[in-house]
């Protein structure tokens, strides 16, 4: 469906992207993780028609981003990492405004606007102007705009940055039922938030892809199938000891912070005997896309 | 036609904008105030206490009389006119010259047939390439009204017996305007009907620069719309809000008894000037990073089209060079005069619109497309200039 080929993009001197090369499925759910100037805003800018990349190009549905603009933007509904919207407007007269340029037929365009109010929870606010919204209103009101074509294909950039937990999950919530339906590409800061929707994750470092795959695959990959962590009075321990263990794949002391990859749970006691009385706390975790994350920028 | 969807929407927000109606009715009541003062002005220039009048205007055209009885010559302001004997000899050729502005011939028996209140026949011979023969004409035609009125009253009172008087009088109803009168009200009028084209810069600015500083610009570049349909549609929406306003502007100026001539080929006019200096303003915007940048940047920018609009159309006024076509002004004044003007006139100022316009919204366009600009980091104006014209490499 969207085919990222050979991508790069310089601001400047600075380049934002490096030969990057993606493709998103039919109906596939795909979040691009990376750290803050990673190109994640840059790539989907490209996608959505905003910006030139210098080299490279992406199509969608066979369209080129370069050759036939208007098509792809027509079949792309983008939500921006801020709801920036017009304040003059009016809820309902912002949808029909947004409506009208990508062409929604008239006789139908007040049936849209009133079911995407609905579905956004924002039918009652649909005569109040835009400015007297709080954030995650806004952000309500930019996800129904973003949906006022009913494209095929959704791009979400960061939607649930700074919202409250509530608003959050009520907008994940919303993304998980788009699932299947739509073609949807997220770009999230948040690894639960990826982890829990995305089909597939690509992790975006410098301008380039660093891994990719399902939340699991990308899991199992880094070491181990259990995380010892354990809090210490004092760091001084010796990690060779514990590294020599059979099971144990990788030791990684952070201050009074001992994290331990383990390939089983056979030799936690003797571990917990080494470090003797210089332990405070023990528990173990599975790995998540955090440590993967970490794990694949760092 | 997706640009005129945004012209509907910016057009529609605009006319009910609060902002809008207090700005709308603000400079409704600076052109009254105007008005008032202007017309206080004209008052006290045109009492006969007398207003000294600007010095330049002393000696402003000249015009050969042949009259030998005096019956016109005396009633023509000489300070603005300077009366030449007739000398049927040169007068024609220093008419043809542009040396003089007019040629007047009272037949020799006028004061006989004046006395037996018989018609006269007053020839006019005017350069049609002088542009201070439309001036002239009316200050002429003035003091042939007021000679006419003057016999017309003479030969009532010869009517009526003698020991009784009249009960109707013909009097002068209208003395007509001074010659340096009609100067000043051409110039003032013509800067009443172009103020209202740069009164609205600001919107331009905040429908262009305002996309970016509110970042709503990259929902609108997302849109399945050509960076020319955003450009052009939101200029557009604001050349319908001049002309609404211009409408307005010149009812008033009618009603209030502002002569003027063409009133329909003059708003076309004005309205045509406005497009390239909504182009030109939204070329500023496009390249400014903020209001404050693009604030300067107009008023540097502004005062060159002033500049440019204003010296032709004085220049015309003084001297009528062939030049001061160039300026739109020169040709509204031409127009509002009821001048009877070559049509090759009109194409030099409508040319000079068509090509700036041309110009300036191409190079809006391209600004508004480049990447750098609306999203940074911004290029220098030198480098840009090096891109457009292909000596650096970029994207231009």
């Amino acid at each position: 469906m969207i085919n990222i080929s050979s991508l790069t993009k310089y601001f400047g001197k600075t380049r934002a992207l490096d030969n990057l090369n993606l493709n998103i499925k039919k109906g596939e759910l795909l979040g691009i993780i990376g750290p803050n100037g990673a190109g994640k805003t840059t790539a989907i800018r490209i996608v959505c028609g905003i910006l030139r990349p210098d080299s490279g190009d992406v199509t969608v549905d066979g369209y080129s981003i370069l050759k036939d603009p208007i098509k792809v933007k027509s079949m792309i509904g983008y939500l921006p990492e801020e709801p920036n919207l017009y304040e003059r407007f009016r809820a309902r007269d912002l949808l029909r405004y947004f409506g009208e340029l990508y062409g929604v037929p008239k006789e139908s365009l007040d049936w849209r606007v009133s079911e995407l109010l609905e579905l956004v929870g924002m039918e009652k606010r649909a005569r109040h102007r835009i400015n007297t919204f709080s954030k995650g209103l806004r952000q309500r009101i930019a996800i129904a705009r973003a949906l006022i074509h009913d494209p095929p294909i959704i791009i979400f950039d960061e939607p649930t940055m700074g919202l409250d937990p509530a608003t959050s999950l009520a907008i994940r919530e919303f993304i998980d039922g788009l699932k299947g339906e739509k073609t949807i590409l997220l770009c999230t800061h948040y690894m639960d938030e990826a982890d829990a929707l995305c089909d597939r994750v690509a992790i975006l470092n410098n301008g380039k892809i660093r891994d990719m795959g399902t939340p699991e695959y990308l899991k199992a990959k880094i070491h181990g199938d259990i995380i010892l962590q354990i809090k210490i009075k004092s760091p001084d321990i010796d990690i060779n000891e514990i590294d020599a263990l059979d099971s144990v794949e990788n030791v990684n002391l952070k201050g009074l912070n001992l994290s331990i990859s383990l390939s089983s749970k056979d030799e936690i006691s003797d571990i917990a005997g080494l470090i003797g009385n210089n332990m405070l706390s023990i528990n173990t975790k599975e790995p998540s896309l955090d440590d993967v994350f970490i794990n694949s920028v760092k | 036609m997706r640009l005129l969807k945004i012209t509907k929407w910016e057009l529609k927000n605009t006319l009910w904008s609060k902002k809008f109606i207090m700005i709308f009715i603000l400079q409704l009541g600076v052109l009254i105030l105007m008005m008032t003062f202007f017309n206080s002005f004209i008052t006290g220039i045109d009492s006969e206490k007398g207003v000294s009048l600007s010095p330049s205007l002393s000696g402003f055209a000249s015009i050969a009389v042949s009259d030998n009885n005096t019956i016109l010559v005396n009633r023509i302001n000489k300070e603005v006119l300077n009366i030449e004997k007739m000398d049927y000899k040169n007068s024609f050729a220093r008419l043809k010259d542009g040396k003089i502005t007019t040629v007047i011939v009272i037949p020799e028996n006028s004061q006989k047939k004046v006395k037996r209140f018989q018609t006269i026949s007053v020839k006019l011979y005017l350069n049609p390439e002088d542009p201070k023969q439309a001036v002239v004409l009316k200050e002429v035609n003035s003091s042939l009204e007021a000679l006419s009125a003057s016999i017309s009253e003479q030969w009532i009172d010869s009517l009526i017996p003698s020991g009784k008087s009249a009960n109707t009088r013909v009097k002068e109803e209208k003395k007509g305007e001074s010659l340096p009168l009609q100067l000043i009200n051409k110039m003032m009028m013509v800067v009443l009907l172009f103020l209202p084209l740069f009164l609205f810069g600001n919107m331009v600015v905040d429908s262009i620069v305002g996309e970016k500083e509110r970042k709503t610009g990259e929902i609108l570049i997302a849109m399945p719309l050509s960076h020319s349909d955003i450009i052009i549609g939101k200029n557009m929406a604001i050349v319908l809000t001049i002309a609404l306003q211009l409408a307005i502007w010149i009812l008033i100026l009618l009603v209030a008894g502002f002569n003027i001539e063409n009133p329909l080929l003059v708003y076309i006019g004005v309205v045509s000037t406005s497009v390239p200096i909504i182009g030109i303003t939204s070329a500023v915007a496009a390249y400014s990073k903020n209001y404050k940048e693009a604030g300067i940047g107009l008023s540097f920018i502004y005062i060159i089209i002033v500049g440019f609009l204003i010296v032709p159309a004085l220049a015309y006024v003084s001297n009528g060079s062939k030049w001061s076509n160039i300026s739109p002004m020169t040709m509204i004044i031409r127009l509002f005069s009821g001048e009877n003007t070559p049509a090759i006139d009109f194409l030099i100022p409508i040319f000079s619109i068509v090509v700036v316009s041309l110009v300036s919204y191409l190079i809006s366009i391209k600004l508004f497309k480049r990447d750098d600009i609306v999203f940074g980091p911004r290029p220098g104006i030198f480098r840009l200039m090096l891109d457009f014209l292909g000596i650096k490499k970029g994207s231009f």
